[in-house]
């Protein structure tokens, strides 16, 4: 708590400094996420410590919580942005709730179904009769789920569900379920680390299906409230650059993400040799990033610094730093903040198919493309 | 008769019932909790008039009442209720038999409470709904990690009556049964277990509305069916008038246990109705 | 005459809180011829319940015994019936049901012993009115007229009394107690009653044993010879002065 205030008390003072410059009072704003503190939400942690929202005269706190109520908060007016999922948007706003997707953030759907690669499973099909956990029959876990499993021809009779809540490794590595509904950047890495130690039954390698082979769904994104853009598009444009300067600095540069994302993420990894070997590869980035390399190049770079800093450190302390660069895939776009018509409509077909969302519906309204910076506009 | 509205504390002193005339007060005490719930209502209404907040997030009063209906007529609120009622059940019959086979042991056993009293004091301040999540993986999904969450929390507080009641059996009376040559099992039946009856019932009384909300964090965690489940779902779907139903028809569920324990009561413990116990 | 109550060199010793020892009672001799009723006096704490506990098989001495008829005491008889000064009813059964309690526990027949109980009532001077009335509804009188009761039903050779009546007003207990003396006097057990009261003692007894300060001893062994049936204006019969200042005496030597 404490820690928390003293954040907000040295933004303030930076912030003090900063709008001193334009003569303006920062406009305090609480930004809604979901889960709790995560490597994961790097994007506006870097936002936070490199001055993105200060730049815009906002002096930004974040809060965490359940995805409905924010979704609520949002809705009422209580807040008025977050990240969110675009079923929600679309759900929500089926229930009256005027909340809108102004920016993509996941590209591709993070949820996919892990389980041991030695199995012989070779497809979605291959699960018909197999018991397959999941957190529960709600969530992106649950919508990506029905996604595969119907783009296999499949229904969830055809297999044993579990709900076994956030508890995928344990219960996985218990040998309870033969495959699980897990979010594709994390899980898999934790039980593979497990496996690695011996520590997960007879399992010597997973593997995934990810939900975006399948279908191009809407995941998390950035959204507000039909006030919010009507009355203040200026505030709305100003929080889409800054959330997309952040997840860009995210994207090119993860060791530098990942420094700045210690702060806010209690018990992130980070004794002093991966500190430093964070540091130094944070540097030779930002050099390398001068030169402005190309998308297929900072991949690349990604994928040498992962193999470098796996072969000298424990799987223990990379591990965090391993579901960043996960991630980091499935953020990574040509163009990033990007929505497109099909994807949407991808999704509210699975929502009807669902019964989460009943026909006629109408996507108008849910998301737009109107606030990505100049730069970015399709 | 004059119905007692709010839970009695723990220990039973039942004063005696207050004698009301036909006056205004006796008819203003008669009808005051029907004209509470209509000012609630009104209030409720008001609320949703004046737009205080928008109506997804405080429904109109007849938008819960429609949903009610609705969820009432097709079947679905009957499921979930049985669902739920299942499991707490079940979780009241596992607790209160673990707890009151353990706590007489205790009570009777120095060695065994010495042993177990700082366990379960340190487990009594454990809440469930903090490690509920563990039992689902420890007891797998579904009825059974629903019904461990209820019989937790129900045991605890019932281990603790246990112990008292039997404790609080005064001596001179086991003395009493001693002279008269009573087996261990008549001392049980015809001294213990009736002397601990006002005392374990007080703690029936904590344990049935404790064994809804051990079933709703269970199925809060994880569940396909239930009212805890329900809510979740209604959540996830928006639907703020269901989730409010499914709320009411909790609070009804605990209500009717802790009335369904009352008349356990009155009836089992018709002696004290007249006055206090003879001996304190 | 045969002997139905006696003690040899009886003693009861507590190990003191600090360590050492607490002598309670004793040691005591004496011995109780069946048929008659013996009172007990002395100073407060000086084992009279004790006694009665023993007595009763309750409680275990450190040395010496006791013995009813030949045997020795080991544990409760279902020969002898203890009485209390708290009447100590369970407040969950009816009075009737309180009565009955001793019949319950050997298997007597619902019917049979409910039948007993209330045959019991007019001896124990009770209204059939109170039959099914719960002990918290009763007067202390009447409480330990039904603690009366739920002995006499078990029809016991031996009446072990501690102090009965001492928690009653006087005019009650006078009337109890000469109530119980009419009972004893047509069933013919043995009794021992612990008392206060020289007065009590005096109506009720053949014998009064007078025991000494804590550890208790016998100092006194007083035959009371006034003439049976007593009444209550016996009090003023001047032998009975002459027997309660003995009695008195040998209370203040103690």
């Amino acid at each position: 708590m404490l820690r928390k205030w003293v954040l907000v008390a040295l933004s303030s003072v930076l912030l003090l400094t900063v709008s001193g410059l334009r003569a303006q009072e920062p406009v305090p704003l609480t930004f809604f996420m979901t889960f709790v503190p995560n490597v994961q939400f790097a994007p506006v942690y870097v936002a936070l410590e490199k001055g993105y929202f200060a730049e815009q005269g906002l002096n930004v706190t974040v809060e965490h919580g359940d995805e409905n109520v924010g979704v609520d908060l949002i809705a009422a007016g209580e807040r008025q942005f977050g990240l969110i999922s675009g079923e929600e948007v679309l759900k929500a706003r089926a229930a009256g709730r005027p909340v809108v997707f102004v920016y993509e953030w996941f590209q591709q759907y993070p949820v996919g179904i892990v389980y041991n690669a030695d199995s012989g499973l070779a497809s979605v099909a291959d699960l018909k009769g197999k018991k397959v956990g999941i957190p529960g029959r709600f969530g992106a876990s649950y919508n990506g789920l029905t996604a595969l499993l119907s783009a296999s021809g499949l229904s969830e009779s055809d297999i044993q569900l579990e709900p076994i809540g956030f508890n995928a490794p344990d219960v996985f590595c218990m040998g309870a379920v033969e495959a699980a509904v897990v979010y594709i950047n994390n899980e898999p890495l934790q039980i593979q680390q497990r496996a690695d130690a011996g520590q997960c039954g007879a399992v010597k390698n997973v593997a995934v299906f990810p939900v975006a082979t399948a279908a191009d769904m809407v995941s998390n994104g950035l959204v507000t409230n039909e006030q919010t853009i009507a009355e203040q598009p200026d505030l709305v444009r100003a929080v889409v650059a800054a959330f997309n300067a952040g997840l860009a600095d995210a994207v090119n540069n993860p060791a530098e993400a990942y420094l700045l994302s210690a702060k806010y993420v209690e018990n992130l990894p980070l004794d002093d040799a991966f500190r430093s070997a964070l540091e130094t590869a944070a540097q030779a980035q930002t050099a390398a990033l001068e030169a402005a390399p190309d998308r297929a190049a900072v991949i690349e770079s990604r994928a040498a610094l992962r193999e470098q800093l796996n072969a000298a450190f424990d799987p223990a302390v990379v591990v965090q730093f391993d579901v960043l660069l996960n991630t980091i895939d499935l953020w990574d776009a040509d163009q990033l903040g990007l929505t497109d018509d099909t994807s949407w409509e991808q999704t509210a077909k699975l929502l009807v198919q669902m019964g989460a969302l009943t026909e006629p519906y109408t996507l108008t309204g849910a998301y737009t493309n109107a606030f990505l910076p100049e730069a970015a506009q399709p | 008769m004059h119905e007692r509205i709010l839970p009695k504390p723990m220990t039973n002193s039942s004063l005696p019932p207050v004698r009301t005339g036909q006056s205004w007060s006796a008819l203003a005490a008669q009808f005051a909790p029907a004209l509470l719930l209509l000012a609630l209502l009104a209030a409720w209404q008001i609320v949703v008039w004046l737009q205080v907040y928008p109506p997804f997030i405080i429904p109109p009063p007849l938008a819960v009442w429609q949903k009610g209906v609705e969820v009432i007529a097709d079947g679905t609120l009957w499921g979930h209720i049985q669902a739920t009622m299942g499991a707490v059940v079940a979780g009241l019959a596992v607790g209160l038999a673990a707890a009151v086979g353990l706590g007489y042991l205790i009570a009777k056993n120095r060695v065994l409470d010495h042993a177990l009293s700082p366990l379960i004091a340190a487990f009594q301040s454990a809440p469930v709904v903090a490690y509920a999540p563990l039992l689902v993986i420890w007891f797998g999904s579904g009825l059974t990690s629903k019904i461990v969450t209820s019989a937790l929390i129900v045991f605890f507080p019932m281990l603790m009556n246990t112990v008292v009641g039997i404790n609080s059996v005064p001596t001179a009376l086991r003395d009493l049964m001693r002279s008269m040559q009573a087996t261990r099992w008549q001392t049980f039946s015809k001294l213990e277990v009736p002397a601990a009856m006002p005392v374990l019932l007080g703690g029936l009384k904590i344990s049935a509305s404790l064994a809804v909300i051990g079933a709703v964090v269970g199925e809060f965690v994880n569940a396909n069916a239930g009212l805890g489940y329900l809510i979740n779902l209604a959540r996830s779907q928006y639907d703020t008038p269901l989730v409010i139903v499914a709320v009411l028809a909790l609070t009804l569920m605990a209500r009717l246990l802790y009335s369904g324990v009352r008349l356990l009561e009155n009836h089992t413990l018709a002696w004290q109705k007249r006055d206090r116990p003879q001996w304190k | 005459m045969t002997v139905q109550l006696a003690v040899r060199d009886l003693t009861v010793v507590y190990p003191a809180p600090g360590g050492g020892a607490f002598p309670a009672l004793g040691p005591i001799s004496f011995q109780i011829e069946a048929g008659t009723f013996v009172c007990l006096i002395g100073p407060s704490g000086c084992g009279k319940s004790t006694l009665i506990r023993l007595l009763g098989g309750l409680q275990s001495p450190t040395r010496g015994q006791a013995f009813l008829g030949e045997s020795v005491i080991r544990e409760p008889s279902r020969r002898v019936g203890l009485m209390f000064q708290d009447a100590n009813l369970m407040p969950w059964r009816t009075v009737v049901d309180n009565i009955a309690l001793p019949l319950e526990l050997a298997g007597v027949s619902p019917v049979a012993r409910t039948q007993s109980a209330l045959a019991l009532l007019p001896k124990l001077g009770l209204s059939a009115e109170f039959a099914q009335s719960y002990p918290a509804e009763l007067s202390g009188g009447m409480a330990q007229r039904v603690a009366l009761g739920r002995v006499l039903i078990q029809e016991p050779e031996v009446l072990l009394l501690d102090e009965p009546f001492g928690a009653l007003d006087a005019l009650t207990r006078e009337q109890i107690s000469f109530d119980l003396m009419h009972m004893w006097s047509t069933g013919g057990q043995t009794a021992l009653m612990v008392t206060h009261n020289i007065h009590e003692a005096l109506l009720l007894a053949d014998r009064i044993l007078v025991l000494s300060r804590r550890p208790g001893q016998l100092v006194a062994d007083i035959a009371v010879t006034l003439p049976r049936p007593r009444r209550i204006s016996d009090s003023y019969r001047d032998d009975f002065g002459v027997l309660a200042a003995a009695v008195r005496a040998a209370i203040q030597q103690t």
